[in-house]
């Protein structure tokens, strides 16, 4: 399995996966100072009161970056394959086709649960460094909150790595591109608006069942790949 | 064992349409076979089923002397091919392309792929990326990257599509010396008798579906042998006069006014003294060669409507 991961990171070049990544946390950086730097001329209606405010609506762009991100990920690992007519290729291997999709879909969820987990430490880290030095919210950071935070963290990256699966499916049925991206973007929308402070994934069990429905879909999508015939 | 292709009454079906039926051929090791159809024959589902692309309706077909399993993928590890047009990772350079290959392969051979590229004289173009290649480029390298693995059987569906004559001449050169050398067998599909005559050791003739015939090149040369045709008014006359007067054994009379003979014992000359003196009127009389062609028109005669494209 490590073996076929390898070789779909030279297939794709790994130092384009790091740069795209990099891009992505300077992007929710940037989105965040905005928003940040933005709201003490508004200071009766701030965007967050407290640090734990600060830091969920960082969750939450990182969240809904990085499962746009995973769907551009899908679209070039998988949707090509078809669309490029290479999948003939890769299944006249010597390798069983499940494994074949199965290293894909590993490489995009376990991608998106890392860069979840590092870009909210990161962004999270720079932001709590900003606010001690300029900050509006006074509030003390508490180890006990910033424990919770991170678990919760852990739990909307697992939600995030099988909610960015469900666009596959979609974007499978025609082999296209933009109807994959587009699908997240719509996933996105409904699951990570920020209405008042509150969005559909702040219920954690939202989240969750949605990424147990994208893993279950997407094993049915493909559990009869070894009897397909390739066009 | 010899037989590397085996396949029994191999069937596929689409829905109730019927893309190859009852399919019974054989290809020996060492064998140039050259697979004969217009565009659409079935050609290419035979190759896709044979590498597992394409699972069979009906039928079996039996690999290096094993019957081939649903799901099974060890016996590709035997197999190159290029089927239909060349695909690669665009982005990637032909020599990335074919380290790809070979590690899904799980062939290390150092010098694996420098040998094939310099087979199809690919060499010095090996760190471009293929987007830059032309389509005869691509065919080449696709097969560059079939023989790469060195497979005892190489499937090669129309691989003269898209190169030049002198393309054209390599291709041919490398296959027998992959015959010749390596003792690969070869597959080799394509909708241009000329072609495939000159390196085919065995034809089979696909259309609709059916596999019309298998013949082998040395039978087909035995029956393109020549004939004199004489054009008369009156056929019975001749016919009569030609076995009984004459004594020749092998005519074959076509249609109303023309007579063959493939015996060659009388000259051309004395065929004529011959029926002149009997009173046979004759319209014309002409020693003919039949070409394959005629040769392959003649064998599918039936599904005619595509003999024409050979």
């Amino acid at each position: 399995m490590l073996q076929l991961i390898k070789l779909e990171l030279k297939k794709g070049r790994l130092t384009s996966y790091l740069w795209g990544a990099l891009i992505a946390y300077l992007c929710i950086a940037g989105a965040m100072s905005v928003i940040y730097f933005a709201d003490p001329a508004n200071l009766e209606d701030p965007s967050f009161r407290s640090q734990a405010e600060m830091l969920s609506m960082i969750d939450l762009l990182v969240r809904a970056t990085f499962i746009v991100y995973a769907s551009v990920l899908l679209s070039k690992l998988i949707i090509s394959e078809f669309k490029d007519k290479t999948i003939a290729l890769l299944f006249a291997y010597p390798v069983n086709r499940k494994k074949l999709i199965f290293a894909k879909l590993a490489m995009v969820f376990v991608w998106t649960f890392v860069n979840v987990i590092v870009a909210n430490l990161l962004v999270g880290g720079l932001f709590i460094g900003i606010n001690s030095i300029w900050g509006y919210l006074s509030d003390p950071l508490q180890t006990e909150m910033l424990l919770q935070h991170g678990l919760t963290v852990f739990m909307q990256a697992f939600g995030a790595a099988g909610m960015c699966l469900l666009p596959l499916v979609a974007g499978l049925r025609n082999k296209s591109v933009p109807t994959t991206i587009v699908s997240s973007i719509v996933i996105v929308m409904i699951v990570c608006s920020n209405n008042l402070g509150f969005s559909l994934s702040s219920i954690l069990a939202i989240p969750l069942s949605l990424s147990v429905l994208g893993i279950l879909i997407t094993y049915l999508s493909f559990r009869k790949i070894d009897q397909m015939d390739v066009a | 064992m010899n037989e590397i292709v085996r396949t029994y009454q191999l069937t596929k079906s689409y829905g109730t349409a019927e893309v190859v039926s009852s399919v019974n051929m054989t290809l020996r090791r060492g064998e140039i076979y050259g697979f004969l159809g217009p565009n659409g024959a079935g050609k290419s589902t035979v190759m896709k089923m044979l590498l597992g692309l394409v699972r069979p309706t009906g039928g079996e077909i039996e690999l290096f002397g094993e019957k081939l399993m649903p799901g099974a993928t060890e016996h590709l590890k035997r197999i190159g091919h290029l089927i239909e047009t060349p695909v690669f990772y665009e982005k990637l350079t032909a020599e990335q392309n074919l380290e790809l290959h070979a590690e899904y392969m799980g062939y290390y051979k150092k010098d694996a792929i420098r040998e094939a590229l310099e087979m199809v004289q690919l060499i010095g173009t090996q760190d471009k990326p293929v987007k830059q290649f032309s389509l005869g480029m691509k065919q080449r390298l696709g097969i560059a990257r079939a023989i790469s693995t060195r497979p005892e059987l190489l499937l090669l569906d129309e691989p003269i599509n898209g190169l030049d004559p002198e393309g054209i001449q390599l291709m041919r050169q490398l296959f027998r010396r992959l015959r010749d050398d390596w003792g690969i067998a070869l597959l080799i599909s394509s909708h241009l008798l000329g072609e495939i005559e000159q390196v085919a050791d065995t034809i089979g003739v696909i259309d609709g579906g059916r596999l019309l015939r298998e013949v082998s090149m040395e039978s087909v040369h035995a029956s393109t042998t020549e004939y004199v045709e004489i054009v008369t008014s009156n056929v019975n006359l001749a016919a009569f006069v030609l076995v009984d007067t004459l004594e020749v054994e092998n005519i074959k009379r076509i249609g109303d006014n023309i007579i063959r003979i493939y015996d060659t014992k009388l000259s051309q000359e004395a065929l004529t003294k011959g029926l002149i003196a009997n009173d046979v009127p004759i319209q014309s009389i002409n020693r003919k060669h039949p070409s394959l062609e005629e040769y392959f028109f003649d064998m599918v005669k039936g599904g005619e409507s595509h003999a024409s494209t050979y």
